[in-house]
């Protein structure tokens, strides 16, 4: 990853900007959400290998910081949803999808196929992903 | 068959983009593209805009779906960040998508 970074760097005008986005693990939460209401069934498990991504991610910017190569303007963090039409599209996809960086335990799965069936027709499952965006400017390095 | 699932349906990734980067007549990097799905939220305004990916099947999808307006500006190249087949100093943003 920081090899990486350094590569980024090389191509960067001098005064070229770095934005660096992606999700974080954070238990993101589990929803049954219609026009009237938004029901929170539970969360997703962080599994370990999604924590050391973020993990090795941080730590490869920290690298690039202190290689003098970027500097941190400005973050921050905003949610991104996931949208299913059915609890049981949402299990499929997310086992699928997901597998090895996120777990859904079987009361979250009970409890969102529960809230779904006894919904609003309009009902929909959704996954409340945490992300995160930073701007980064180039340095001389 | 695995369900679809609608990302982001709220537009919330290409607002925060937007807010933090200005694209116009920049030349764009984003490291990361895979089909292209981030890439068509912000093409229109940069004059030069290069996609990066190691897989060539989702390159593939990305040249298929790119708007014949956007044919001259917007490139695909199969690469791997470690390894950038570009000369330093050529690209005014990069973006890492889902990538670090």
């Amino acid at each position: 990853m920081v090899h990486a970074l350094g590569e980024i760097h090389r191509v960067l005008a001098p005064d070229g900007v770095l934005i660096d986005l992606r999700p974080l693990c954070d238990r993101w939460s589990v929803e049954v959400v219609s026009a009237r209401e938004t029901h929170v069934t539970g969360y997703v498990t962080d599994l370990p290998l999604g924590l050391e991504d973020d993990a090795a991610a941080n730590r490869a910017m920290a690298q690039a910081e202190a290689n003098g190569w970027f500097t941190r303007e400005k973050e921050t963090f905003f949610p991104l949803n996931y949208l299913w039409d059915t609890a049981s599209d949402m299990e499929k996809w997310i086992d699928k999808e997901w597998e090895n960086f996120i777990g859904l335990d079987e009361e979250t799965r009970r409890a969102t196929r529960s809230a779904w069936a006894l919904g609003d027709a309009d009902s929909r499952v959704r996954v409340r992903v945490k992300m995160l965006i930073t701007r980064w400017k180039k340095q001389q390095g | 068959m695995t369900p679809q699932a609608r990302k982001d349906p709220e537009g919330n990734e290409t607002k925060h983009l937007h807010k933090f980067a200005d694209f116009a007549g920049k030349r764009i990097l984003e490291i990361g593209c895979g089909e292209g799905r981030l890439t068509w939220r912000y093409a229109s305004a940069p004059s030069l805009t290069v996609g990066l990916d190691p897989d060539r099947n989702a390159l593939r999808v990305a040249r298929l779906d790119r708007p014949s307006d956007l044919a001259n500006k917007v490139h695909f190249t199969n690469a791997h960040a470690e390894r950038i087949p570009f000369r330093k100093e050529t690209f005014d943003i990069a973006i890492l998508a889902w990538s670090l």
